[in-house]
């Protein structure tokens, strides 16, 4: 049996012997995958201390398992660590995501509607024509054709007011337009398509500003809601001018902010200084108190319901928060990322999902996705805004700011579906339960490979491979004098440093720089003589020269110009930051004294 | 009193004939697993030494389920039992009065207790003993003994085979043919005759090498025998033994010296091959139960396949842990390894996949001697729930439940790969975790190479949603520059923590971190960032510790105490010189105390009065480990005993002592052994009887096993690592009050078990009350049904009796 053995088996036992190594025969079946051998010449052998070489040869056979199974335990790259890199203190690169690739598709153009340089308080949509009233100085202007193609919008109309005018608000069918003004009276337009507009409505029951006018958002079409600086909150019926629910005192100072709810024509929020937001129900005639008050902390500058009717944003100082108003005016969320006060809301359909967008005087537009609570994407526009205005079809927003620039972003026309989206069921709607998918289809059965995942799939991943950059193959092998000539021929400083510390931690740094051979101690060299002085790792680099210098002080001296090159450029760079330390003990003489009598 | 954290490595596992069960020595007892769930069964409870070795009777033919679950333990205690696992049932003893280190049953197969056929012979064991107080002979310390031992007569057979320097491991080869054991460069393999075993009859056969050998197989069938040594070097003798053991008694034969190509000098064998892999000691050697293959492994924590006609190899790499033994099962697709870190792995055979691990509280972390006294590897104990967070090798930190005795969780800390060959140049130096658990702290440290690159970085963790899983929060490179941390402590009831250093100073820390979710996932803004750094004199400060209200913080500045408002960062008063450097500090609950030890020459244990700045009582004690109760004034304090104390027992090289902090006067003290590296803590109990709010004091040795008890109940210099059970349900009551079938029909008369040997069939001998326990557990581990049939019917009459007695 044991003759048969295709083994030499008369040399069993005894052994080769190499210059470097003890080599067992039973070994040379494997002469061929031994990366060592292939590497090393006799030659550069013998200049090789023996000790290092039994290590190399016990550890690549290990290093040959090691690579056979990668499955059980996770494998760590080296990696530079953190601490490692030089803090930057420039702003993140832009990061790109969905949301802000949707946000970019926006096309941007500026208007001055008044030419005045005068705050545009308010802006608003018509609900199913592309109308925009925009509230500036005395006048309501309102503009059509904010067409695709074409950026300057022609005005459409110009409302007339007695004073300065608040708060345009469009009927559902936006036939009817609705205003309030400086002196209180709250009056109602018709738009017709060539005509002028009329006047068709005075609404006086306000004795200051009123601030907050609004037609309910369900058909609901001869009511209109209104509330001003006397604290005053009014619900009217319009064919007759005469007030159905009114509520004096209903706040204890201005109310700011008002809005309908979307699930019932006699449910309002609104928002006052007082820093109180208050529900009301026109169907509750319960004198001056409201269905729920909360507190919101800061006086309010705005206030909405999100598409459910269930929850309520508030804006007021330089946070947002959201509301479960069926919880009794539960907080569920806050946004605090303005840095100044949050001057209007509104609501945005991106895709097929709705933002909620807010405007400071901070110069932010920042799009807020509700459901997963997160900020989504910012803008930044040159001066504090005032106003926003979303278009029910999801192709324009505008701005305005408080020198009387509007600025308008049209989306380009690049997702046809989001034109065929009806107008009134754009902010309000439900999306519909999806189909679930048909298994019974003989395709379903025969799909091959190839299949992409569905919407509803799960897709479970592959587990991701841990991608080894060639120093980490190297070392991973523990040929540690090539990773780190490996490592440094790419130059990048923060990957050398984490191979040197694995070096480190390995105990096998001063080894590999004794191992270096001239080129490669040249690579070390200049490598050292550029970074030496960086504050991040100079305390690693000072004494790494040190020893490469001590270690290697021969072969430095015999190596030529280009050794002395780098060598001079160490020694000067050395120079340098001792004089740069020197001026820094002066600065610092000067001014401990300072401080200590600053202290005192 | 709940003891645990045994190691599962002090000696190979065995499986059960089916290989369902794995039977492990776990210190003083045997725990049998399931293959399966890897979860314990039961144990066998009756030595009171470390058991060294386990042999399964084998199940052959037709002998039926009987003997399915008989094996035989040895102990260092000198004696040898015979159990059923199943029920558990210890069914006999015998004394051999030396303390045994290995045994094995050759003929086990032939003969077993209670076979049928009268022809059968008596069980002999070779047994390798430790007999220390043999003479010096020729100045050779020959502690060491192996000895034949006749089990059915409990006799020993004949005298010494061999004597050796320390007891060595028996090797036995499947069919029980040979037994062999190592001895420093040579082998001694013994042939077993089939009949009349003495040790007269007994031939030597020496094999021998240049080197040292560690470990040796037999081949299962054939004759080949494989040793490796400490070289990493593995030998193969074909055909060993042809000559000598085929004469029995015969003349020496001439040996033929020609084409006998590696074997050494006059050796018995065809042929001996070497073949070099490993680079260190091989641990273990094992042939494949299909014969082609031979598994060895060593240090690398790689299993290496040879092909063993041709030598070709291939591995099973990355175990993640030294190697120490391996174990095949009569099962052909299911072996385990065993591993230094504490840890069986179960493999499916021919991939060898683990399928399931087995893993005890991990061994201590050991470091070079380069770091001396000034880094000590600290454990972390979350009091609450009563877990140890332990640094281990791979640069990770295993969660260990206490009360449950089971491994929770493991983190990786340090993301590096983990290599077992290479020495310690990166490790945890510091847990802390914080009252109640839901924060910790990790130290690491990475050791300068000649003085370049050390780095020493702080890291905090949140715990997630499960117990053990922690996330992390922030990490902070070089928290004191280059110095090292010597301290952190967390500020209860604030996330707030304190981090001392040996350069002066210490720095607090502040988590002012929101989380946001996103989707299902929480995520973390902002984090740890240090609020204040503080220094006393440039003193290395080497203490801290927080009073129960938070309001409080004492920072040891070597041999003074620094009182510190934290929120403020001002100091408030300075408590004046203890000996030594300060190494712990402690508040006392809530009392006005304050507790502070220190090591080395001038080591002393303190309790100041923080009221009036005073020093209350002091002791000249050498402390391993103090701490308090949060509210109550109890104290306990692990202290070292000098070695010059004659007044201690061996072994016992420490006591813990129990104080009132009003009183110098210990309330209770017990002894207790391998005190050094230890720690105490007490824990909140949440065992079913004792819902009222007591503390536990755990006491964790330096070899991480641990005790648990009330330091109220357990009597006075009771020896703290008892030998008896873990859990202690059995204890309830032991009187001898006859009942059920006793009670009625009186005592049934005493079995003889040599009587019943002949008589064909192995009674049992039932545990007192089996029917308390008789259904509860697993399924797969319940006892035959000819077993619970007797103790069932009978418990049914304690009831009927129990029932009697009431209606008069």
């Amino acid at each position: 049996m044991y003759l048969q053995s295709p083994l030499p088996l008369g040399n069993c036992g005894t052994r080769l012997c190499f210059p470097y190594e003890e080599l067992d025969v039973s070994d040379l079946n494997d002469w061929t995958p031994r990366p060592w051998l292939a590497l090393q010449n006799p030659s550069e052998a013998v200049t090789r201390p023996p000790a290092l070489s039994t290590e190399y040869t016990t550890k690549t056979k290990r290093s040959e398992a090691m690579m056979a199974d990668e499955a059980t335990r996770r494998v760590f790259p080296t990696e530079p660590a953190s601490h490692l890199r030089p803090r930057s203190r420039s702003v993140k690169s832009l990061v790109s995501t969905p949301e802000s690739s949707f946000w970019r598709t926006f096309r941007s153009s500026t208007l001055h509607p008044s030419y005045l340089h005068l705050p545009i308080t308010s802006l608003s949509f018509s609900p199913n024509s592309s109308l925009l009233a925009a509230a500036s100085s005395t006048s309501v202007r309102v503009f059509s054709s904010l067409s695709l193609s074409e950026y300057d919008p022609t005005l459409f109309a110009t409302l007339p007011l007695p004073d300065l005018a608040y708060s345009p608000s469009f009927r559902c069918d936006g036939a009817l337009i609705a205003a309030g003004c400086e002196n209180g009276a709250v009056r109602v337009f018709d738009l017709p398509n060539d005509k002028p507009p009329k006047t068709l409505r005075r609404l006086n029951a306000h004795s200051c500003a009123s601030r907050v006018v609004g037609f309910p958002l369900l058909d609901h079409k001869l009511r209109l809601f209104s509330a001003g600086d006397d604290a005053l909150f009014v619900q009217w019926d319009l064919p007759t001018e005469t007030p159905l629910f009114s509520v004096p005192g209903a706040h204890r100072d201005y109310i700011r902010a008002g809005a309908p709810s979307p699930v019932s024509p006699d449910v309002f929020v609104t928002g006052s200084y007082d820093h109180t937001v208050k529900i009301w129900d026109a169907r509750v005639n319960s004198g001056t108190s409201s269905v729920l008050s909360i507190n919101h902390g800061h006086p309010v500058e705005s206030v909405l319901f999100l598409p459910s009717g269930g929850l309520v944003a508030t804006a007021g100082g330089n946070t947002i928060k959201i509301w479960d108003v069926i919880a009794g005016g539960k907080p569920v969320y806050s946004v605090e990322t303005h840095n100044k006060t949050v001057t209007a809301l509104t609501l945005a359909k991106v895709r097929d999902d709705t933002r909620l967008l807010s405007v400071s005087i901070d110069g932010y537009l920042k799009s807020f996705d509700f459901s997963r609570f997160k900020i989504t994407h910012s803008m930044r526009y040159p001066a504090p805004l005032l106003s926003v205005a979303f278009s029910p079809t999801g192709t324009i927003r505008v701005v305005g700011t408080n020198n009387g620039a509007m600025y308008m972003g049209i989306k380009k026309k690049k997702d046809e579906f989001e034109d065929q989206v009806g107008s009134d069921d754009f902010a309000w709607s439900v999306p519909l339960p999806e189909k679930p998918t048909s298994r019974k289809n003989i395709r379903y059965f025969k799909r091959g490979q190839s299949e992409k995942p569905s919407e509803g799939d799960f897709i479970i991943k592959r587990p991701e491979k841990v991608k080894l950059k060639e120093h980490d193959r190297l070392l991973r092998k523990f040929l540690h004098k090539d990773a780190l000539v490996s490592v440094l021929k790419t130059q990048q400083t923060t990957s050398i440093m984490a191979v040197l510390e694995e070096l480190v931690a390995r105990r096998k740094l001063i080894k590999c720089i004794s191992n270096l051979d001239n080129d490669e101690l040249k690579l070390l060299l200049s490598f050292i003589s550029k970074k030496a002085t960086q504050p991040w790792c100079a305390r690693f680099f000072m004494d790494l020269a040190k020893w490469v210098l001590e270690i290697r002080a021969e072969d430095i001296r015999s190596g030529g110009p280009e050794m002395a090159v780098h060598v001079r450029n160490l020694r000067s760079m050395v120079a340098h930051e001792i004089q740069v330390q020197r001026s820094l003990q002066e600065i610092q003489g000067m001014i401990s004294p300072l401080l200590v009598i600053a202290g005192k | 009193m709940i003891v645990g954290g045994q190691s599962l490595v002090t000696s190979p596992p065995v499986f059960s004939h089916d290989g369902k069960k794995l039977l492990v020595c776990t210190g003083c007892t045997v725990s049998v697993f399931s293959t399966t769930t890897g979860m314990l069964i039961t144990e066998l409870e009756g030595h009171t030494e470390r058991v060294t070795s386990i042999v399964v009777v084998p199940v052959a033919g037709t002998v039926g389920t009987k003997f399915s679950n008989y094996c035989w333990t040895a102990s260092l205690d000198g004696m040898i039992f015979y159990w059923d696992f199943s029920t558990p049932d210890l069914l006999k003893k015998v004394n051999v009065q030396l303390p045994v280190h290995s045994f094995v049953i050759p003929n086990i197969l032939s003969a077993s207790l209670g076979r049928s056929d009268k022809a059968s012979q008596n069980l002999y064991a070779f047994i390798s003993v430790e007999d220390a107080n043999k003479e010096v002979e020729n100045g050779k310390h020959l502690h060491g003994s192996i000895q034949i031992y006749d089990l059915t007569n409990s006799t020993r057979a004949g005298g010494v085979l061999a004597e050796t320097h320390k007891p060595e491991t028996l090797a036995v080869s499947k069919s029980g043919e040979f037994v062999g054991i190592k001895k420093k460069q040579q082998l001694n393999i013994w042939r077993v005759p089939n009949k009349n075993l003495k040790s007269v009859n007994m031939k030597k056969l020496k094999l021998h090498h240049t080197r040292t050998l560690s470990c040796l197989a037999f081949h299962p069938t054939k004759c080949i025998v494989a040793a490796g040594d400490v070289s990493g070097r593995i030998l193969i003798w074909r055909g060993f033994g042809k000559m000598r053991h085929s004469q029995d008694g015969g003349g020496k034969m001439k040996i033929d010296m020609g084409d006998r190509p590696g074997v050494r000098g006059e050796d018995d064998a065809d042929s001996c091959s070497t073949w070099h892999w490993h680079s260190s000691e091989i641990k273990f050697l094992m042939f494949s139960s299909d014969e082609a293959y031979l598994f060895s492994g060593a240090k690398e924590g790689v299993i290496v396949v040879w092909q063993l006609d041709m030598g070709n190899k291939t591995y099973k790499p990355n175990i993640g842990s030294p190697l120490m033994y391996f174990t095949d099962s009569p099962d052909p697709s299911l072996s385990c390894v065993s591993c230094e870190d504490n840890q069986i792995h179960l493999l499916r055979m021919p991939s060898m996949d683990i399928i399931k691990s087995i893993s005890g509280i991990k061994p201590p972390l050991i470091l070079s001697e380069l770091q001396g006294d000034r880094s000590r590897v600290t454990i972390g104990c979350d009091r609450s729930i009563g877990f140890v967070a332990l640094p281990t090798k791979d640069y990770r930190i295993q969660f260990f439940s206490l009360l449950d005795g089971t491994d929770i969780s493991h983190l990786q800390v340090i993301e590096r790969n983990y290599d077992p060959v290479d020495e310690t140049t990166v490790f945890i130096s510091l847990v802390e975790v914080s009252d109640d658990g839901s924060m910790m702290s990790t130290v690491e440290e990475k050791l300068p190479e000649m003085g370049i690159g050390g780095l020493i970085s702080l890291k905090f963790w949140i715990r997630g949603s499960h117990t053990g899983q922690y996330t992390l929060s922030t990490i902070i490179y070089e928290p004191h520059n280059n110095a090292g941390v010597s301290d952190m402590a967390f500020c209860p009831g604030r996330s707030m923590a304190v981090s001392t250093s040996y350069c002066g100073n210490f720095k607090v820390w502040v988590n002012n971190s929101s989380f946001i979710h996103s989707g299902d996932e929480i995520q973390e803004k902002g984090g740890w960032r240090c609020q204040s750094v503080s220094s006393y004199k440039e003193i290395p400060m080497t203490a801290a510790a927080f009073s129960g209200d938070g309001s409080v913080l004492a920072v040891a500045a070597e041999t003074k105490i620094t009182l510190w408002d934290p929120l403020n960062n001002v100091l408030v008063a300075i408590i004046g010189d203890s000996l030594g450097p300060i190494r712990r500090l402690a508040f006392v609950g809530s009392s006005e105390y304050i507790m502070s030890f220190s090591s080395g020459t001038k080591a002393d244990l303190v309790v100041w009065n923080i009221s009036n700045l005073s020093r209350h009582w002091s002791y000249k004690l050498l402390v391993e480990d103090i701490c308090c109760t949060r509210s109550e004034t109890r104290v306990a304090v692990l202290a070292l005993l000098s070695s010059s104390d004659k007044s201690i027992s061996a072994g016992k090289d420490g006591m813990v002592l129990v104080f009132d902090v009003e009183n110098p006067i210990p309330v209770s003290t017990w002894f207790v052994k391998k005190a050094k590296g230890g720690r105490l803590s007490f824990i909140n109990n949440k065992l079913g009887e004792a819902t009222d709010g007591k503390l536990l004091l755990a006491y964790i040795n330096g070899e991480h096993n641990y005790v648990l008890f009330d330091p109220s109940n357990v009597k006075e210099q009771e020896d703290l690592i008892p030998k008896s059970a873990r859990r202690p349900q059995s204890y309830a009551h032991d009187e001898n009050v006859s009942h059920g079938y006793a009670s009625i029909y009186g005592e049934l008369p005493s079995f003889d078990l040599t009587k019943a040997r002949s008589s064909d069939s192995i009674p049992f001998v039932s545990s007192k009350r089996p029917w308390e326990t008789i259904f509860s557990g697993s399924s797969h581990a319940l006892p035959p049904l000819s077993k619970l049939c007797s103790p069932f019917l009978e418990s049914l009459l304690e009831k009927a009796e129990k029932q009697t007695v009431l209606s008069q």
